[in-house]
């Protein structure tokens, strides 16, 4: 049997006769934009295309968040250290991350994805899962529409993306995968840009892929499907759910199960609402100072009431995660009375929980490596209260004072007195040449 | 110590002074209550140091003195005796109870009446109050009181004279009770004074059926008397909120509806909803729309029979705290006066020109 979606093998769109409204079976779309925040830099810095270019973090600590074709050539990929990258590639030009700008492009890119349907749901900064089991009539059938939607991302934004059509999220991602552009030693080899697994193809399409590449099989689950001799999807196939089940419980034993005959039934939801939000930094240096910690706090609460009322939402719950130099993790969390969006109020709840867990500490601490705040338990236009003091409006009033002059002159004109000279001294998040 | 009394005589004054003593459990010998016989006179105090009751009942004395007991358990075993007669008897550190034909005994441990808190004391000449008028006030201004600790202010009630009446005001910030007595002088200038609600909820439940009580006043402390009954309570120290200028003097808004309807149509659309969620009201020049809802369920309640004069409005408000004022307005027809969705509604018992209730809407998405 031809294993007719792999590059260069599958005559173009031959599985594939456009068949309108009934071709029901294959309408999910995974949408991945390629190496996009790179790609993103390169609309602005048109002279480093063709280059190993990398976007990410500074300093000693920081890590790739995104890497060119042409870098990942040398071996480079996303959530390498950034120091280990350099050494791989030293001729790469290292940029530093601007979320904002990649956000607004990618929320244009969303909504060329739902000029198509609006069963479109994003899973992260850069991919985007899409049915358009009910789109077809109007524009074409499923293969037609990732055709035309690279076609039209690539003209409004001038972004390549890879698109991948299957009868379920699981193989359309997988398909995404298939449709994308390699590294070549000189050059980039261009990927299909669309994949069609039809159905009648799902088999054998999985069935020879190695099992890591699979959703939901993390490194430990990985060791011990080695150790049980699996290799390959359809080796997984082969075992029984009881088996997988005594082996992994029966969550992930079903979900083993299911993966390695490509079922997968999650619908595709338009919207999912968020149910936690959180921000971490790992210090370039361990921290000991109290005093720095909480300013730390300070930055990083404010930051995120301020996500919390762009997203339009309050939280109800505030966690700290602080992580030890010898990489013992821990998070402690503090449920507020009611839910809230201001940084002063999630401020003062992470750092009662930072008092009191050194606190309760037995022997000194060396310091911290990473430090987190989160808030979970949001609710989203939850109803307030209002008082006739006032006092709920004053401090919104100020939050909202706060974020326009932020947004008209940028995040650093207006901060926390406590913060001024805090931030000046953290300077801003980029690749540090002395590394 | 010896004394004979009817089980409902002696329950009634025990269960009286016992809602003085202090529910928590830490303190010890907040949770006894003081019996002192005199004669005939058997007085049965409770304290929590902030709020005393003293009961008192006619017994048959035989021998004077005076006893600490631990009150759960002294109430739950004379509670439970055979209706009749109830002998109590000190012998040594025990109080022995028994019913008067002798075939319940219970052997009660004593507390140390050396340790019970000692009652504050006022001298200033005692105001007689009308009680009827006084209560019904009270009990319209109460509800607004706050519950929790976290501003104590907020948990009194501003006792005050407002012209040739007493003004009583409670507020929790969000919504504020306000009641004006015609002709009641209770002694107190126009500042007022602050009473713990508690105290004052506590005098509307234990006091019967009395016409009169009298009042006695300090700086610190305010003594309720009234014919078998003494509460006595500390007063909160500190500044009221000025809450004059809060209450809006113009309403583009004006609705009239019946209040049982009201109160029916909230009962029934807060079914689907939890404490916090809000009743969404809808007024237009012919209907008042409610309705509630939750990821459980949603209602909606239609009332037509009303007048409106004002802009179509929608606003939403807290439903307890709602419910709680056209509860207290009392009239056959509430007034709502509202502004607008953000601004604090008036609601008045309609043709009850003594009381108000203004309440903060919630703001809604």
């Amino acid at each position: 049997m031809p294993h007719n979606w792999t590059i260069g093998e599958m005559p173009e769109d031959a599985t594939l006769k456009p068949t309108g409204a009934g071709d029901t079976q294959a309408s999910i779309l995974h949408v991945d934009l390629d190496a996009f925040f790179v790609s993103a830099e390169l609309l602005r810095r048109p002279e480093l295309a063709g280059r190993p270019v990398v976007v990410g973090g500074a300093g000693r600590r920081g890590v790739v968040a995104a890497a060119s074709y042409e870098a990942r050539y040398y071996g480079l990929s996303s959530g390498m250290p950034s120091a280990q990258a350099r050494r791989l590639c030293p001729q790469a030009e290292f940029i530093p991350g601007d979320h904002d700008y990649y956000e607004g492009i990618w929320t244009r890119v969303k909504e060329v994805l739902r000029s198509f349907t609006p069963l479109v749901e994003a899973v992260s900064a850069d991919e985007a899962f899409m049915d358009v089991s009910g789109s077809q009539l109007r524009f074409g059938c499923s293969l037609e529409i990732g055709h035309r939607i690279r076609a039209d991302v690539l003209a409004q934004e001038g972004l390549n993306c890879s698109v991948g059509v299957a009868s379920n999220k699981l193989l359309a991602k997988l398909a995404s995968r298939r449709a994308k552009p390699r590294p070549g030693a000189d050059c980039l080899i261009p990927g299909r840009g669309v994949v069609h697994i039809p159905p009648s193809g799902e088999k054998a399409f999985l069935n020879p892929m190695a099992l890591e590449e699979m959703w939901g099989v993390g490194a430990s689950t990985l060791r011990k499907l080695e150790r049980m001799g699996l290799r390959t999807v359809a080796d997984l196939a082969e075992i029984s759910l009881t088996a997988l089940a005594e082996v992994f419980g029966n969550a992930h034993g079903q979900h083993l199960h299911n993966i390695a005959r490509g079922i997968d039934e999650s619908p595709v939801v338009p919207y999912r609402p968020p149910k936690s939000m959180s921000s971490e930094v790992t210090f370039a240096t361990d921290v000991s100072s109290v005093d720095e910690l909480e300013k730390e706090i300070l930055r990083q609460s404010e930051a995120l009431a301020r996500r919390l009322r762009k997203a339009g939402c309050s939280a109800r719950t505030v966690v700290l995660k602080l992580r030890h130099p010898d990489f013992r993790t821990l998070t402690r969390s503090r449920t507020l009375k009611g839910p809230t969006r201001h940084g002063a109020l999630i401020c003062r709840e992470a750092r009662f929980l930072l008092r009191e867990y050194l606190g309760g500490l037995r022997q000194g601490f060396e310091g911290f490596r990473l430090m987190g705040v989160g808030v979970s338990g949001l609710s989203f236009n939850e109803p307030v209260q209002m008082s006739l003091d006032g006092e709920e409006l004053s401090s919104e009033a100020l939050d909202e004072a706060v974020d326009s002059i932020r947004s008209r002159f940028g995040d650093e004109a207006v901060a926390p007195a406590a913060l001024l000279e805090y931030n000046r001294q953290r300077g801003a998040w980029g690749p540090d040449a002395s590394a | 110590m010896k004394f004979r009394c009817e089980r409902d005589s002696l329950t009634n004054a025990i269960g009286r002074a016992s809602r003085a003593v202090a529910k928590s459990t830490h303190s010890l010998i907040h949770q006894g209550l003081l019996l002192q016989l005199d004669g005939d006179s058997l007085t049965v105090t409770g304290s929590d140091i902030d709020l005393t009751i003293q009961a008192r009942v006619e017994v048959t004395g035989f021998e004077s003195g005076e006893v600490l007991v631990p009150s759960r358990l002294f109430v739950d075993v004379i509670r439970h005796l055979p209706l009749g007669a109830v002998d109590v008897t000190l012998a040594e550190s025990n109080v022995v109870i028994r019913d008067a034909r002798e075939r319940s005994e219970f052997l009660v441990r004593t507390m140390n009446s050396a340790d019970f808190v000692s009652v504050p004391e006022v001298e200033t000449a005692p105001i007689s109050v009308e009680v009827s008028d006084f209560v019904a006030g009270l009990k319209r201004v109460i509800p607004a009181a706050r519950k929790d600790d976290s501003r104590p202010i907020l948990t009194g009630v501003l006792v005050a004279t407002k012209g040739s009446s007493l003004r009583l005001v409670a507020t929790d910030s969000y919504r504020l009770g306000l009641c004006d007595l015609d002709g009641i002088d209770m002694g107190v200038d126009e500042e007022g004074v602050i009473v713990p609600s508690r105290a004052l909820e506590e005098i509307t439940k234990v006091m019967g059926d009395v016409d009169k009580l009298f009042v006695k006043l300090d700086d610190n402390t305010a003594v309720f008397e009234f014919d078998d009954l003494t509460v006595t309570t500390r007063l909160i120290n500190g500044d009221f909120p000025s809450y004059e200028n809060l209450i809006p003097t113009d309403h583009p808004n004006v609705l009239i509806a019946n209040r049982v309807e009201m109160l029916d149509a909230i009962r029934r659309v807060r079914l689907v909803g939890d404490t916090e969620t809000p009743i969404r009201i809808n007024i237009q020049s012919d209907s008042v729309t409610l309705s509630s809802g939750t990821d459980r369920g949603e209602a909606k309640e239609v009332i037509e029979n009303i007048e409106y004069k004002g802009e179509e409005l929608q606003i939403a408000f807290n439903a307890s705290y709602l419910n709680d004022g056209i509860e207290v307005a009392r009239s056959d027809a509430i007034v709502l006066l509202t502004a607008d969705a953000l601004k604090p509604a008036l609601l008045k018992g309609d043709g009850d020109t003594g009381f108000l209730y203004l309440l903060m809407p919630v703001r809604v998405v």
